[in-house]
C-alpha cells in the first residue's frame, strides 16, 4: 500500500481545520444585536431570559467549528459558548469527567492522556469542537460502534430552558435512572430544548496497544456482501471497522482503493490474534493510527454531507449507494460497518451542489438518510422538519415554548 | 350506572370476565412488589392476552378518564408497579417473541416476555440479551424498560437504555407510536431514550426491539476473598482504574456471604472472608488469560486471601447463583427487608461503606451488602420485623443516613431500581425544583392527565402547575 507523505498530512490537516472555521453561515449581521459571551450559567440563564423578554431568539454557538449544520437559523442574536469552559471534576479512577459546554475536545483529550485515559467520543469534525456542542448534536465518529455514541457516553447534563430555567439531569455516576430522562433529551436536540452548560462523561482506560490495519475490499457489491457477512461472525473486536472509498483512501493518502481499516485494541495478543483473523479475508497493511483523527477532519469548508443507514444485512447496498452518490458529486464516503452508516461528503462549487450530485441524492431515498450539511435551497425538499410528531413538538413546546432556541435548525419553526 | 359498577363488565367485553379481577381476595398477590413494606390495593386487575385486547382496554380507560398502573411481573424493587385504588392493567400475558433475527442481532418481544426467556431464544444463534437484572428468571423486558433495568453484566455491556433500538408504544391517551428506529439511525428528539426508564408514566410499551450480542469467545470467572470490605473495596477501585473492563465486578460482604451459604443457594463462598469479589472477564480468547492473570494480581496486592478461577461452566453458574440469589437467601433472616440502590463514584467505595457500616453500629441494625462493585452502585440490604416499631424506626433514620451519605459523596439515589414510590422522598436530596418541574413537564407530553402511574417518580409538590390528583373519574 502506498504510504503518505508527511507533508501532504500536514498540509491536509492544516486546510481542513481551517476550513471547519470560515465554514460558519453567513449571519444577517447589520441587524443581530451584538453577540453574548457568559461565562456562567447564571450569565447563560440571564441571556437567555432577556431573549424571552425581547422574544429574540439565540443562535447557540459552541467554538463555531460546525455553524454550517442543520437548516439554517435566521435572524439570531448569536450566544457564544467560547467563554463558558474549564473541567469542573475529573477524578481519575472514576473515569469520569465534567466540564462546561464551551470545553473542547482536545482540551478534554490533554488532560485526561495524562492519566491514561480518554474520551472516547471522537466525533467528525476534530477535536476543536466543544463538548457541549458535540452531546446537543449527538456527533459521533468512528468508535461509536463499540463505545458508544453521546447517548450512551454522557452521564448528565446542565442546561438552561427555553424557559429560563437550570436544569440538571443525570449526574456524574455511570449508572443513574433517578427522574425522567432530561439528558437524553438534550442530546441530539440541537440546543432547541436548552442551552447546554456543563456535560458529565464516562472515560475508558486507554488501550495497552491501538493498532490499525488496512484490509483490501472487493468492488463487487455481492463480493462485498459476503466479506461484510463473513467479518461480522470472525473473531475480532475492532474498536471501529470503517470503510473507505478509493477517493477518500487517496486523500488520505493510505493508497488507491477502497479498504476497510480496521482499529485493533487490547493487550499484545488481543491485537496480534485479530490481526491474523483479519489476514483470512485478505491483504492487510498496517495504517498510522493517526489516520483516524485525519478522517475526522477531512470535510472541505463547504460542502454537503449525508449519512445513510439501513439493516446491517443491506449495508453492502447502501455502500454502493453511497459510492454512486459520492462519484456524482466527485465527494468521498466512508462508513461504519459496526453501525450499518455510511457516510457522504459532497464538495459545492460555488456555495453549491452540482445538479447531478443533486439528482444521486434524490436516488437515495430507499435508506435512511440523514443530513448533516445541505445548501439552504436543498433542506425544504430533502428534510424539511424533523420535529413532525405531536410528541415532539409537545417536547419543544415544553422546553421551548417562544421558539427562541436554534429556530429552525431542526426545521421545527412555528408554521 | 357509574363506572365504577360498569367498568368490570365493560374490560370483560374485552378480555373475558376470567381476565379481569375485582374482588379485593383475588387481588391481594397485586398488593406489593419486589419490595415488601409497601402495600397498596388495586381497585380492578385486568389481564390482556393480546396487544389488541391491551389496546382496547387502555382506550376505553382513556375514554373514561380512569388511572391505570401497568405491570410486568412485579419484581420491581421501588414500589413503581403498585396500583393505590386504581385499575392495574398486568402485562404477563404479552408473552410472544415476535421474532430473532441472527443476522440484524434483533429481537422483537412483547412486553410480558420474561428477560431470560429472551436469552433462551437467542441461544442458538450463540446470541445473548445482555442487561442481566438479579430477577432475570421472573421480570419482563416491558419491566426492563420501563425502569430502564441493569444488572451485573451492565458494568461492560450497558444497561437497558443501551440496547432497545425501538418501542411501539400505546400512549396514556390510546393513540399508538413509534419511537426509535430498528432500521437505521434515528433522527430528532430522543423520545425511546425519553420512554426507556419512565416507569411506566408515559405509556405501555405494545413490542419492544432489543439488541442481542455475540455470546464472547471465552469468559473467565474469578472469585477472591477478602477479610476486610475495605480491601475489597480497594481491589475495585484499582480494577476500574486499571482500565480492564471486566464483564462484571460484584462484592458480597460477610454477612451477606453467610446468609447465603446458610440457604439452598449456597455456592461455596468462603464463610469466614469478610468480603468477596465475583469478577468476570469476557471478551476473545486471545489476551484474556494475561488480563485475568492482571486482575488476580491487583486482588492479591490489596489483600485478598485466595483468588479461585472457576473451572468450568457448572463452578461458574454455581457462583453466580450464589450472588444472584442472594436477596432471596436474605429472606430466611428476617421478616421483612428493604433495599437501597445509591450509585457513587468508584473511587469513594471504601470511605463510603465504612459510613454505612458506621451507621448501622449506631443504630443497631444489620446491613448486609451485595452490590455492583464495579459501577459503584451499592445494594445495602436491611432485615428487620416491622412488627417491632422502634426497630422499624431505627431503619428508617439509617436508610435516610445511608442515602445521605452516598449523595453527599457526589452520588445519586437509584442505579437501576428506579423511583417508584420508595424512593421519592429522595428526589429533592439530588434534583432542583427547576429540574423536577422540567421532568413534570416531560411526562406531561406523553400523559397531560398524568393518569399513567399516578403519584409515582416525581413528588407531586414540585409540579408547579399541579392542580391536585385528578379524582379517578368513578369516585367523581
Amino acid at each position: 500500500m502506498a504510504r503518505r507523505t508527511e507533508g501532504s498530512v500536514e498540509r491536509l490537516t492544516f486546510d481542513a481545520a481551517a476550513a471547519r472555521t470560515t465554514a460558519a453561515a453567513p449571519l444577517p449581521a447589520a441587524a443581530a444585536p451584538a453577540a453574548a459571551r457568559p461565562t456562567s450559567v447564571a450569565d447563560v440563564r440571564e441571556i437567555v431570559r432577556d431573549a424571552i423578554d425581547r422574544r429574540t431568539p439565540l443562535r447557540i454557538v459552541g467554538r463555531g467549528t460546525w455553524l454550517g449544520a442543520g437548516r439554517p437559523v435566521r435572524d439570531a442574536r448569536r450566544i457564544e459558548l467560547d467563554g463558558l469552559t474549564g473541567i469542573v471534576d475529573y477524578t481519575p479512577g472514576d473515569l469520569t469527567l465534567t466540564a462546561r459546554a464551551g470545553t473542547t475536545l482536545a482540551e478534554i483529550s490533554a488532560a485526561t492522556a495524562q492519566h491514561g485515559q480518554w474520551l472516547a467520543l471522537t466525533p467528525w469534525g476534530g477535536d476543536a469542537g466543544s463538548l457541549g456542542a458535540t452531546a446537543a448534536t449527538a456527533s459521533a465518529g468512528p468508535m461509536s460502534g463499540t463505545l458508544g455514541a453521546p447517548r450512551d457516553i454522557v452521564l448528565g447534563l446542565e442546561a438552561v430552558t427555553g424557559v429560563g430555567d437550570i436544569i440538571r439531569g443525570g449526574g456524574r455516576v455511570v449508572k443513574n435512572v433517578a427522574g425522567f430522562d432530561l439528558t437524553r433529551l438534550n442530546i441530539g436536540a440541537w440546543g432547541t430544548l436548552g442551552v447546554l452548560t456543563e456535560v458529565s462523561v464516562r472515560l475508558r482506560g486507554l488501550p495497552e496497544q491501538d493498532a490499525s490495519v488496512a484490509l483490501a475490499v472487493p468492488n463487487a457489491e455481492s463480493a462485498l456482501a459476503d466479506l461484510l457477512a463473513r467479518l461480522r461472525t470472525a473473531p475480532i473486536a475492532p474498536l471501529a471497522l470503517e470503510i473507505l472509498s478509493a477517493a477518500l483512501v487517496r486523500t488520505l493518502g493510505l493508497g488507491t482503493d477502497t479498504v476497510i481499516v480496521a482499529r485493533l485494541a487490547g493487550n499484545a495478543e488481543a491485537v496480534a490474534a485479530q490481526r491474523g483473523a483479519l489476514a483470512q479475508f485478505g491483504d492487510v497493511s498496517d495504517v498510522p493510527t493517526e489516520m483516524w483523527n485525519r478522517l475526522r477532519v477531512i470535510e472541505p469548508p463547504d460542502a454537503s454531507t449525508v449519512r445513510l443507514s439501513s439493516p446491517v444485512a443491506r449495508f453492502a447496498e447502501t455502500w454502493a449507494t453511497a459510492s454512486r452518490l459520492a462519484a456524482a458529486g466527485d465527494g468521498v464516503a466512508h462508513g461504519s460497518l459496526l453501525r450499518a452508516v455510511a457516510r457522504v461528503i459532497l464538495p459545492h462549487a460555488d456555495g453549491d451542489l452540482p445538479s447531478a450530485a443533486v439528482d444521486a441524492l434524490q436516488a437515495t431515498a430507499r435508506d435512511v438518510r440523514i443530513f448533516e450539511r445541505l445548501p439552504a435551497s436543498l433542506w425544504p425538499a430533502l428534510s424539511p422538519d424533523v420535529v413532525s410528531g405531536a410528541l415532539s413538538r409537545g417536547v419543544r413546546d415544553a422546553f421551548d415554548p417562544h421558539r427562541l432556541l436554534n429556530p429552525g435548525i431542526l426545521g421545527d419553526a412555528r408554521a | 350506572m357509574t363506572v365504577a359498577s360498569e367498568l368490570p363488565s365493560l374490560l370483560a367485553a374485552i378480555v373475558g370476565t376470567r381476565s379481569v379481577l375485582a374482588r379485593p381476595s383475588e387481588l391481594v398477590v397485586y398488593r406489593s412488589d419486589g419490595l415488601p413494606g409497601y402495600t397498596k390495593q388495586p381497585r380492578l386487575g385486568v389481564f390482556p392476552r393480546t396487544r389488541d385486547e391491551l389496546v382496547a382496554v387502555v382506550r376505553l380507560l382513556a375514554e373514561r378518564s380512569i388511572p391505570f398502573v401497568p405491570r410486568g411481573a412485579g419484581t420491581g424493587l421501588s414500589g413503581g408497579a403498585l396500583a393505590d385504588d386504581v385499575v392495574l392493567i398486568g402485562l404477563n400475558r404479552l408473552t410472544r417473541i415476535l421474532s430473532v433475527d441472527p443476522v440484524e442481532r434483533l429481537a422483537v418481544v412483547e412486553p410480558g416476555v420474561v428477560n431470560v426467556a429472551l436469552t433462551r431464544a437467542a441461544t442458538p444463534y450463540g446470541l445473548h440479551y445482555a442487561p442481566d437484572p438479579s430477577s432475570q428468571a421472573a421480570c419482563t423486558i416491558g419491566g426492563n424498560v420501563a425502569e430502564n433495568a441493569g444488572g451485573p453484566h451492565c458494568l461492560k455491556y450497558g444497561v437497558t437504555l443501551n440496547h432497545v433500538r425501538a418501542v411501539t408504544a400505546i400512549l396514556p391517551n390510546g393513540e399508538i407510536v413509534r419511537l426509535g428506529n430498528a432500521e437505521g439511525e434515528a433522527d430528532g428528539y430522543d423520545l425511546l431514550g425519553a420512554f426507556v426508564g419512565s416507569e411506566g408514566c408515559f405509556g405501555i410499551a405494545l413490542d419492544v426491539t432489543v439488541r442481542l450480542s455475540p455470546n464472547p469467545q471465552s469468559v473467565r470467572t474469578l472469585l477472591a476473598d477478602f477479610t476486610s470490605v475495605g480491601d475489597a473495596a480497594r481491589a475495585t477501585s484499582e480494577i476500574i482504574a486499571s482500565g480492564i473492563v471486566p464483564a462484571a465486578l460484584e462484592m458480597m460482604d460477610g454477612a451477606t456471604i453467610r446468609a447465603v451459604e446458610a440457604s439452598i443457594y449456597a455456592a461455596g463462598y468462603p464463610v469466614d472472608a469478610e468480603a468477596i469479589l465475583l469478577i468476570e472477564l469476557d471478551g476473545l480468547s486471545a489476551g484474556l488469560e494475561t488480563d485475568v492473570a492482571r486482575v488476580e494480581a491487583m486482588c492479591k496486592t490489596a489483600g485478598a486471601r485466595t483468588v479461585r478461577i472457576a473451572r468450568d461452566e457448572a463452578e461458574r453458574a454455581r457462583l453466580w447463583q450464589g450472588r444472584k440469589k442472594a436477596f432471596g437467601a436474605m429472606g430466611r433472616i428476617s421478616p421483612h427487608l428493604v433495599v437501597q440502590d445509591a450509585v457513587i463514584p468508584r473511587t469513594r467505595l471504601p470511605d463510603v461503606l465504612a459510613t454505612i457500616h458506621e451507621i448501622a453500629h449506631r443504630q443497631r441494625i444489620t446491613v448486609c451488602n451485595v452490590f455492583h462493585a464495579g459501577d459503584g452502585n451499592l445494594h445495602p440490604n436491611i432485615g428487620y420485623d416491622a412488627n417491632d416499631p422502634d426497630e422499624q424506626a431505627r431503619v428508617h433514620a439509617a436508610m435516610r443516613e445511608i442515602m445521605a451519605a452516598c449523595v453527599a459523596a457526589g452520588g445519586t439515589i437509584t442505579g437501576e431500581h428506579g423511583i417508584g414510590l420508595d424512593k421519592l422522598d429522595y428526589m429533592d436530596l439530588i434534583f432542583s425544583s427547576e429540574s423536577l418541574a422540567a421532568m413534570c413537564r416531560l411526562r406531561e407530553v406523553f400523559d397531560p392527565d398524568r393518569r399513567a402511574n399516578p403519584g409515582k417518580v416525581v413528588p407531586v409538590h414540585s409540579c408547579r402547575e399541579w392542580h391536585g390528583v385528578r379524582k379517578a373519574a368513578w369516585n367523581a
